[in-house]
């Protein structure tokens, strides 16, 4: 054997890691899939492991009709929605006054809202909770939207300031000469010129709500307006006896962010880890 | 232009959202925290005040030292598995001889935007111990390994720390993809040419200069092993009897079902201290490798 084929053959070899977890990570998902379409004494008995051999789309419908799952998905989109539309907002905002504007605390007030980025969620957990109760909150949209918006706003208001501090000063001098007052420089000039951070934060936020857990398991109790993690979190007790559908409900819940992913898969990526970038 | 740009109406409609909201929902919350850990507090009547008394108390707390050990094989689990093996799969991958990269990442990173309670319903339904796709691949494979995967009270842990090592490998993968993409190529050839191992290479010229990518590798990996609660309370809600405590589990406990609300302040301040240390250490191992 020559040295190349012996390299090559040792490459090959290399990259079987590589497959191996490439099942392990995508295995659970096809698992749960196919078991969705299955009936019990398919998953349990003939065959657990394999594709299903009679496609019982029961388990969707049944999964879909008999309980909340639309409820915890409107609820689920209203406060992921609100609370990512805000958080651009606020955070554009904030940065756009530290970022370009002239005046004399910009740095204290920056290092104030950086501080929170450090913060760990479970120190404000209790008085949050209290707070919520104390402004009758409690089982509102508002009671997770609120706190979302404030938790979301440090991390892209550092984003939004990185972008922003790398935009030429030549354009306030150019607006300011055309006229443009600053609210128009603002929503007309740097806010065009900020999308590309915009989506990665949007991004960001959104999975970040839309899959948040502990704060909602915290503040709401009421069936009605449990967001999706929450919502499903009893459905292993209610159906034990009923796998495929219990395999339906974690698809359906799964599903939408899944296929987003697989749209958009390099943003998501991008968006995820950009806060390696600004932490490390 | 100091005039346009200090437009002082202006400047206070788009400070004054954020930095109202930030402030009210964020630091007042962490300074009451602070404050209420030196109470005795029941969240309705007054609050005494007792000094250091929730902490003589909360050292004293068999819970504690459960929490502490629970964390740390958390963090242990999560550092061995997504550090080690990441870093494994990045530099493999990385090499542009590696076919199908781009469905690998894809792949991994799946799991991560899951929701958390999908993952752990469905990795209960994979560690159940009669149906279960775990122990039914120990049987395939003739390993007899087979076992009550969740209510075993020194191996639950871990079978739950993996669930989270699992879902998020794909983020920690993403990171040290990116860092081990970030060294520049030629310092790796130079010394291959040298006649370093690929291997050896990679030891001795990529891996040190992904020092700022392992800093966050690991403060990710140690804080949320620290702070794990999630998993805890949906696979077996902090059992078998109170085993898999962890610190966020505690506040949970002694503030929400227990309504001891000036101890469990306690206990946070103690978790974000013991994050901020554990976050300080790893920026001094890693800052050290640098001098030597």
């Amino acid at each position: 054997m020559s040295p190349k084929t012996f390299r090559s053959i040792g490459h090959f070899l290399l990259q079987i890691p590589l497959w191996l977890y490439f099942v392990v990570s995508i295995y659970p998902l096809f698992w749960m899939i196919s078991y969705s379409l299955k009936n019990n004494d398919e998953i349990f008995v003939t065959n657990p492991f394999g594709l299903p051999t009679h496609f019982r789309f029961e388990n969707y419908v049944n999964a879909w009709t008999q309980f909340n799952i639309p409820r915890y998905f409107w609820n689920s989109f209203v406060v992921s929605i609100i609370s990512t539309l805000f958080i651009l907002l606020l955070a554009l905002m904030f940065a756009f006054a530290v970022a370009r504007m002239q005046w004399r605390f910009r740095s204290a007030v920056r290092t104030y809202m950086l501080v929170g980025m450090f913060m760990p969620l479970q120190v404000i957990m209790i008085p949050l909770a209290l707070l919520v109760r104390d402004f009758h909150l409690t089982n509102t949209y508002g009671a997770l939207i609120i706190p979302y918006i404030a938790i979301g706003l440090p991390f892209s208001t550092m984003v939004f300031y990185g972008f922003l501090v790398s935009i030429p000063r030549e354009i306030e001098e150019a607006a300011c000469i055309d006229g443009a007052s600053i609210y128009r420089l603002f929503l007309g000039v740097i806010l065009p010129l900020a999308l590309p951070a915009i989506a990665t934060i949007a991004i960001f936020q959104f999975l970040n709500n839309w899959n948040e857990f502990t704060l909602a398991y915290i503040l709401i109790s009421d069936e009605n307006m449990k967001t999706l993690p929450l919502g499903l979190l009893f459905f292993q007790g209610s159906y034990s006896t009923d796998w495929g559908a219990m395999g339906a409900v974690m698809t359906i819940a799964s599903l939408p962010m899944v296929l987003v992913y697989l749209l958009l898969s390099d943003q998501v990526e991008r968006a995820m880890t950009v806060g390696s970038a600004v932490k490390g | 232009m100091n005039k346009y740009l200090g437009n002082k109406s202006a400047l206070a409609l788009f400070l004054l959202p954020a930095l109202l909201l930030y402030s009210v929902i964020l630091i007042y919350p962490v300074l009451q925290t602070v404050v209420r850990s030196f109470y005795d507090w029941d969240g309705l009547s007054t609050a005494a005040f007792s000094g250091f008394a929730n902490y003589r108390e909360l050292f004293n707390d068999p819970l504690l030292s459960t929490s502490l050990k629970n964390g740390l094989i958390f963090a242990l689990v999560l550092a061995v598995f997504q550090i080690g093996l990441g870093t494994v799969l990045a530099l493999v991958c990385a090499n542009p001889r590696t076919r199908g990269r781009k469905l690998l990442k894809t792949a991994y990173f799946i799991p991560v935007v899951l929701s958390v309670t999908v993952v752990c319903q469905l990795w209960i339904a994979m560690y159940d111990p009669t149906n279960g796709l775990v122990n039914k691949l120990f049987g395939l494979l003739n390993i007899p390994y087979r076992q009550n995967w969740l209510s075993s009270p020194t191996q639950s842990i871990i079978a739950i720390a993996f669930v989270n090592a699992w879902q998020f490998m794909g983020y920690q993968f993403s990171l040290l993809y990116a860092g081990v993409k970030a060294v520049p190529e030629d310092y790796f050839e130079a010394a291959t040419i040298d006649g370093c191992g690929k291997w050896r290479a990679h030891w001795h010229v990529t891996l040190p200069l992904m020092r700022e990518t392992y800093k966050f590798c690991f403060t990710i990996a140690i804080t949320s092993g620290i702070g794990a609660f999630v998993q805890m309370l949906i696979m077996t809600n902090g059992g078998p009897g109170t085993t898999n405590y962890t610190m966020t589990f505690m506040i949970y406990r002694y503030a929400f079902m227990e309504s001891n609300y000036g101890y469990a302040c306690a206990v946070s301040v103690l978790l974000v201290l013991i994050s901020l240390v554990a976050t300080v250490v790893i920026n001094k191992v890693f800052d050290r490798g640098q001098n030597a």
